[in-house]
């Protein structure tokens, strides 16, 4: 009788038969046994055949399930040797995946960031930091236990094997992508990070460093980014608030300087209260009046003037200040505060744009002009994300009230490359728009996403509070690939992707919708996402998530199109026809949906970072080298001409424009402009502009912004810097920093750049009258 | 120390700094940008190089 057994780690281990009677067992119920007494006889007739014929003594695991095998077929139980295979096949693939997993954490730890590519999926993350190495073995063990454990079988091998992509899988199981945080209601009575409560704010200053707080911690709740709708209103308040105490504070100052009162605070409130409101930044509401007429009863009226002066002139300077330097803290802020275990800032995105408010105004500019002055060396900020909201009658033509607003954003994006911009006069964003509600006006998430339209609550057709739940994309030029020009073959193949991305995104849904508000002490339990506010902590959110997007996405349209038909919708306008029709037929199947459901189902051109090098590396290795598919390292974005085909800026807007209507879940178009555009404000003007006019929804232009962080100098740099003339990696003398003024002391405190004379020789002037620092 | 502040001498003697130091190019990438092209990823870093930049002569 056989006494021990070498299992695959070469440990020896006692022979047991019930272990294979049981495996047996197992087997045969699969396929509707339950006899274990027959279990058993086939065991024993393993065992016997084992010793009969295993070539070592001591026989290997592998040996003794061959011998099951044999067994089982020989004994006339071909169902259950073929249950006993599947699952053993199944076992092998786990373990397989097991080891696959401790080689990925031994390259997490051993190798750096550059050598490892899995360390840069993300390039907001640093991998070499410990936080963003223990961030990714959870990520990467996750993935797998997701895998193995949740995924029904067909959709783990099309996610495996590269037909669909299931983005951010690491949180399958955990929460959803995105919110656009209404600040406005969130200040209301102030609110509690989790960790402390902080009232509702009185200052500027405040207003802007609860906003980062906001946002920071949304995004420990969610693992894609976060969004303020409506920062130019949300903030607005908080300049009102500032001006009043400014108004108080000088006033008393006034009234104590030109000798009316021994003390001044207490009278000037009592001024301030007796006028029954508050006074305003724009000064038109008549407070002042009515306090120059009580102050008459009291001094001549020589000295009321100058009170009024004084208070007028030193209450605005002091919240203009007081602003800006409230945007220039957000600014930092949000560069330096940590989320997910320092490993990452928060993704952050604002939109304004529309606030025609005096308040509302005023943060725009001061937070246009932080960007624009840059970050502590005068660095580019990476972020938040700026989106300036474009709207006919509000800032798009000269006589509009925010025009001046308009042209400020362009000027900083020539610099800096945000803001974006929005069309709220898109047709497919302009049907939700209502004049006096803000929350009808079309916010994008930085990265793209859009979340409007609302099948579940039609009543509710707000950006405010809600977000995507989870998205999926679609390999699109495998399918094309796979049809080999026929065209009919391609529409089967993408139905049926369609058909299990629905699938995929539900049974996903499902496993959200079972989380309770306690599983989100913020995004939940502080009511930023929509009607969370009216759930307890013990509540389940299946309800309010309603309100959210399951989005299907797609890359390589070009590619598709390339395999497809030869050419890609940048050479042919067959091609484009054929793109349009591809994104219809996906618009319609996810619009069938949310009819047939009630959810909202949306079609995203996807923002793809590791999934661009993914797909196409998956298609290479099983197709090979497709002249214009596959060859190279990158499947193009979304729906976009391909970035290396030269086109002019104004033939890619007119192309891409169409598919912006089509994918409802979100889209971006990007227009790359060569040399400084600061030099050229007027046709980056026209860009923007003709982006409006094609009905773009959301668009961008890039330009090179390089820095050398030697001399400061910020613009482009091809391989010599224009400022201090060295070369990549190069030194320069001292003497040479210090002709140019660039170089202010030889100290290790001090040394190296401070300020940049020359940049800020350049800057122009305000085009706003009054100045806020 | 910050690397900025480290001080090299050339031939003839005279205080240099920026070895070592290359330039900044911040670029955008699913629509965030990125300080520096170091942390893309190998797909986005062809992605990136093989950009060629939209003529605004002619209009559509």
């Amino acid at each position: 009788m056989i006494q021990q057994i070498e299992k695959r780690d070469g440990r020896c281990v006692f022979f047991d038969l019930t272990k294979i009677a049981n495996a047996i067992y197992k087997a045969a119920e699969a396929s509707g046994g339950h006899d274990y007494q027959m279990s058993m006889r086939l065991a024993l007739d393993v065992a016997d055949y084992v010793e009969k014929n295993s070539p070592t003594s001591t026989p290997t695991v592998e040996y003794v399930q061959d011998a099951v095998e044999k067994v089982l077929v020989e004994n006339g139980h071909a169902r259950t040797a073929k249950a006993y295979i599947l699952y053993r096949n199944e076992r092998s693939r786990q373990r397989e995946m097991n080891t696959g997993l401790m080689k990925v954490y031994e390259d997490l730890t051993f190798k750096s960031a550059i050598e490892n590519d899995i360390k840069r999926e993300n390039a907001n993350i640093d991998g070499d930091t410990a936080m963003g190495t223990m961030l990714k073995y959870g990520s990467e063990g996750a993935k797998q236990f997701n895998e193995m454990f949740l995924l029904e079988p067909r959709i783990a091998k099309a996610h495996r094997e590269g037909d669909i992509h299931i983005h951010d899988f690491d949180f399958y199981t955990l929460t959803t992508t995105c919110t656009q945080i209404d600040l406005l209601k969130l200040f209301e009575g102030g609110f509690s990070t989790g960790h402390g409560f902080l009232r509702e704010p009185n200052d500027i200053r405040s207003y802007s460093a609860l906003a980062c707080i906001a946002i920071q911690s949304n995004q420990n709740d969610q693992h894609g980014g976060q969004s303020v709708p409506n920062f130019d209103y949300s903030m607005a308040p908080g300049v009102r608030k500032t001006y009043w105490h400014n108004y108080r504070d000088n006033l008393a100052k006034a009234l104590e300087v030109f000798g009316v009162e021994e003390e001044g605070l207490e009278p000037a409130k009592a001024l301030i209260e007796a006028c029954g409101k508050k006074p305003v930044l724009a000064d038109d509401n008549g407070t002042t009046e009515q306090i120059r007429a009580r102050l008459l009863e009291r001094t001549d009226a020589q000295t009321v003037d100058r009170i009024v002066a004084f208070t007028l002139k030193y209450a605005r300077r002091e919240t203009e200040r007081s602003t800006y330097q409230a945007m220039e803290a957000l600014v930092h802020n949000l560069n330096t505060m940590h989320s997910r275990a320092g490993a990452q800032i928060p993704f952050s995105s604002l939109n304004y744009g529309t606030d025609t408010s005096p308040e509302g105004r005023l943060v725009m500019k001061c937070l246009l002009l932080a960007t624009e002055a840059g970050l502590g060396n005068g660095e580019t900020s990476i972020f938040p994300i700026h989106i300036f909201k474009v709207k006919e009658g509000v800032n798009y033509n000269p006589e509009d009230p925010n025009y001046d607003l308009f042209k400020l954003a362009m000027r900083v994006s020539a610099k800096r490359l945000f803001p974006n911009f929005s069309f709220l006069d898109a047709p497919f964003n302009a049907q939700y728009y209502k004049p006096g509600h803000p929350e009808t006006e079309a916010a994008y998430m930085g990265c793209r996403t859009r979340v409007v339209g609302n099948v579940y609550d039609p009543s509710r057709e707000i950006v405010n509070g809600r977000g995507n739940l989870s998205f999926t994309s679609i390999n699109l030029p495998r399918i094309a690939i796979n049809a080999k020009g026929d065209v009919e073959t391609f529409f089967e193949e993408l139905d049926e992707k369609l058909d299990l991305v629905v699938d995929q995104l539900k049974a996903r849904f499902r496993i959200q919708c079972d989380k309770r508000v306690r599983n989100y002490p913020f995004l939940m339990g502080q009511g930023v996402w929509l009607d969370s506010d009216k759930l307890s902590p013990d509540d389940k959110v299946g309800e309010v998530l309603k309100h959210g997007t399951l989005t299907v996405g797609f890359i390589g349209l070009a590619e598709c199109l390339k395999a497809l038909m030869g050419v890609h919708h940048g050479e042919s306008e067959k091609a484009q026809h054929m793109g349009l029709t591809i994104v219809t037929r996906m618009r319609e199947r996810m619009d069938r949906e949310s009819r047939e459901t009630g959810l909202n189902f949306s079609v995203i051109g996807t923002p793809a970072e590791g999934l661009s090098g993914r797909f196409v590396r998956l298609d290479r290795e099983r197709y090979g080298v497709i002249e214009g598919v596959t060859d190279r390292d990158y499947y193009t974005n979304s729906f976009h001409v391909p970035v290396y085909y030269p086109m002019s800026a104004f033939k890619k807007i007119k192309l891409e424009a169409p598919y912006h209507e089509l994918t409802n879940g979100g889209h971006i178009s990007y227009v790359e402009l060569d040399g400084d555009p600061t030099q050229n404000l007027d046709a980056f003007e026209s860009v923007v502009r003709y982006m409006k006019e094609c009905g773009i929804g959301y668009g961008s232009i890039n330009h090179p912004v390089d820095r050398d962080p030697i001399c400061g100098y910020t613009g482009i740099i091809d391989d010599v810097c224009p400022r201090c003339g060295r070369r990549e990696g190069e030194p320069v003398s001292i003497a040479r920093l210090r002709q140019l003024g660039v170089y202010k002391n030889h100290n290790s405190d001090t040394i190296g750049y401070h300020g940049d004379p020359n940049e800020e020789r350049d800057r122009r002037p305000n085009p706003i009258e009054s100045c806020c620092n | 120390m910050n690397e900025l502040n480290h001080v090299t001498y050339n031939e003839k003697g005279e205080p240099m700094v920026g070895e070592g130091i290359g330039f900044e190019r911040i670029r955008r990438i699913t629509g965030y940008l990125v300080g520096t092209l170091d942390r893309f990823n190998n797909a986005k870093r062809a992605e990136e190089h093989d950009r060629v930049k939209h003529d605004i002569r002619h209009s559509a």
